[in-house]
């Protein structure tokens, strides 16, 4: 049955390391998850959209999600992201992700097509049925109505529909939209996860997010937990020191995401190889308008080098 | 200037007769019920003052109604957006004479210049007054063109009346950007929250709020504000969820297609006893079946009870 688990804190979710004929780089992959277990992640999460996961095989995923979960080795919990273009896709790495002993799935429906709100539930429910692991799903409206919304109604639905459904990972970053899931989800279920998209925590946690899965916690992690141990210590001016960093690093990586993230990790002495196309891989100008940045913002001093 | 901080500000609705005319009679009653249920500032007309609705020469007979019945006991706060740029720069010298606190405005209405141009509106509008000028995001994501951080940093750079941005975009990003953005351009700028979501901007460093369901529940607003104030957050929690509700409630009650919540707010005000009327078209009021869901569903929040009833 259910194996209840905690989510919480700045969560990593490990970039996908490329070798430079761009095949997916096991070894290197299980030494950025172990970096980060080292690192204080409180859990891992693996293939988000900064592990370039709709560039990868299947079969590539679900190598990776061994690795994850075998170099993790039971010391912090790992959740698989099973969304892809088809769903028959997710329900393969949904089965398989149960099968090799992860600890969670976090899924969304399939993306681009602006499904209604009807489609995502029956969607939803198809994933999360067809295996017995606690699920999280993946909000992320896009402008003008595009995106996979999860709206407070639809989140009530599937929590009185699913008894694993166990969290949301939230990347609306608004908070009226923060708030319909929020209010409506923590009444319904108390310990349910609220794990922001990145590390907007500030104006979250107070509103009851738990976690974030995390952009620069690749460059910064000592940064990512100083910034959550402040929030929990409710220290709201170290609070905002760490977020307005944060809010600059992310400000470097978003564009073309996860190219100038892979970039400044080769600055941070852990070269994770190039970043598979239509995405570009940063240039040597790049890399050194980053290794700048980095320095300007105390990170090249203050955080890990290496492995 | 740069020391005027005019804290928790309410925005009243604007009543109406059948006749469409203002009905001034009832907006002097709005006006005292928010000076003696804690507005330390008040802004008219924001959105939810129909300020789309009203004619010129309307908004500016409003704006003296509202200076001459306040009587300097609290700011009075002139919203003027428009589409056209030498309209609002009019309406805002108009407003200054009046005697008004501050200036706000948003990127203009209906049109979509490039942000280049977007600057220059709202720099031109700015410039046409000495007092606190404070630009806003638009109130929902339609009817013009977006505010986005990097605006607001030329603005500051442009612009030296410019004391802060109001945020209706309750987008956290922007939040973030602008408040440390702009505070490392000019120390000191300030972020109100708009919209009636206070929590994750005051955490954030944000001044002040401007919110429009004050005419409802105004004390649970006040409770949330002070909160916010003492910067105790997660105790604000539980009364950032109720408002947000009745926020919920207001803004999915009637026809518009943009959620303005305009139908849903004066039917409101008339359950808690403050009948102002409906808005005027082309927003339609609640229909009967739904003015009877959407009354049963507001007298049903617990939170209510505790509100000042009629005015």
């Amino acid at each position: 049955m259910l194996m209840p688990i905690k989510l919480k804190g700045v969560m990593q979710a490990p970039v996908s390391p490329m070798k430079d004929d761009f095949s997916f780089d096991g070894e290197g992959f299980a030494k950025m998850v172990d970096f980060h277990v080292r690192h204080g992640a409180p859990a891992i999460a693996w293939p988000h959209h900064k592990a370039e996961s709709l560039n990868l095989t299947i079969a590539e995923r679900k190598l990776g999600a061994e690795i994850a979960v075998k170099t993790v080795a039971k010391r912090v919990p790992v959740s698989i992201f099973v969304g892809t273009l088809s769903e028959e896709d997710s329900l393969d790495l949904a089965r398989h992700a149960q099968k090799v002993g992860a600890d969670a799935i976090l899924t969304i429906s399939p993306y681009c097509r602006r499904p209604a709100q009807e489609e995502i539930f029956d969607s939803i429910v198809r994933i999360a049925t067809t295996v017995e692991l606690p699920v999280l799903t993946y909000n992320s409206p896009w402008r003008n109505g595009e995106g996979v919304e999860f709206t407070g109604e639809l989140t009530r639905r599937l929590i009185d529909r699913l008894p694993n459904y166990i969290g949301m990972k939230d990347a609306s970053f608004h908070s009226q939209k923060y708030l319909e899931i929020s209010r409506v989800a923590l009444d319904m279920r108390p310990g349910f996860a609220i794990i922001m998209g990145v590390e907007h925590l500030l104006a979250s946690y107070p509103l009851g997010a738990c976690g974030s899965f995390s952009s620069s916690g690749a460059i910064a992690p000592n940064l990512c937990n100083k910034f959550f141990a402040a929030l929990e210590a409710h220290d709201w001016e170290t609070a905002r020191e760490c977020q307005f960093k944060i809010s600059e690093l992310w400000r470097m990586f978003k564009e073309q995401y996860p190219s100038s993230l892979k970039g400044a990790m080769i600055m941070m002495g852990r070269p994770v190889g190039p970043t598979r196309s239509p995405l570009p891989t940063a240039s040597k100008e790049r890399l050194e308008f980053l290794r700048k940045r980095l320095e300007e913002l105390d990170i090249l001093q203050t955080e890990p080098h290496g492995w | 200037m740069a020391t005027f901080q005019p804290g928790l500000v309410h925005a009243p609705v604007t009543p109406f007769r059948r006749d469409q005319s203002v009905d001034y009679a009832t907006y002097a009653k709005v006006i005292e019920f928010h000076l003696r249920n804690g507005a330390e500032a008040l802004a008219l007309p924001m959105p939810e003052g129909e300020d789309m609705s009203l004619r010129d020469g309307e908004l500016r007979e409003l704006l003296e109604f509202a200076v001459k019945q306040v009587k300097g006991r609290v700011p009075v706060l002139a919203h003027v957006s428009d589409a056209g740029t030498s309209l609002a720069v009019e309406r805002a010298v108009h407003a200054e004479k009046t005697g008004a606190a501050a200036i706000l405005s948003h990127p203009p209405y209906f049109w979509h210049p490039r942000p280049a141009m977007v600057v220059e509106h709202l720099a031109r509008i700015a410039a046409a007054v000495k007092l606190p000028f404070y630009v806003c995001s638009p109130p929902v994501e339609s009817p013009g063109t977006e505010l986005t951080s990097d605006m607001v940093m030329q603005l500051i750079e442009r612009v030296p009346n410019l004391a802060g941005v109001v945020d209706a975009s309750l987008d956290f990003v922007f939040m973030e950007e602008v408040i440390s953005g702009g505070r490392r351009l000019r120390p000191g700028f300030q972020l109100l929250a708009g919209r009636d979501y206070l929590v994750s901007a005051a955490a954030l460093g944000g001044n002040g709020a401007i919110v429009p369901l004050a005419g409802i529940a105004p004390k649970l607003v006040r409770r949330v504000y002070d909160l916010c104030r003492q910067q105790k957050f997660v105790d604000a929690r539980g009364m950032q969820e109720d408002i947000a509700h009745l926020h919920h409630l207001v803004r999915e009650a009637g026809a518009s297609g943009l959620k303005d919540g305009l139908a849903g707010i004066k039917c409101a005000m008339a359950v808690m006893g403050r009948e102002c009327g409906v808005p005027r078209p082309p927003v339609r009021p609640l229909g009967e079946v739904e003015r009877g869901r959407f009354e049963e569903a507001v007298q049903s929040l617990a939170f209510l009870k505790t509100e000042p009833h009629g005015w």
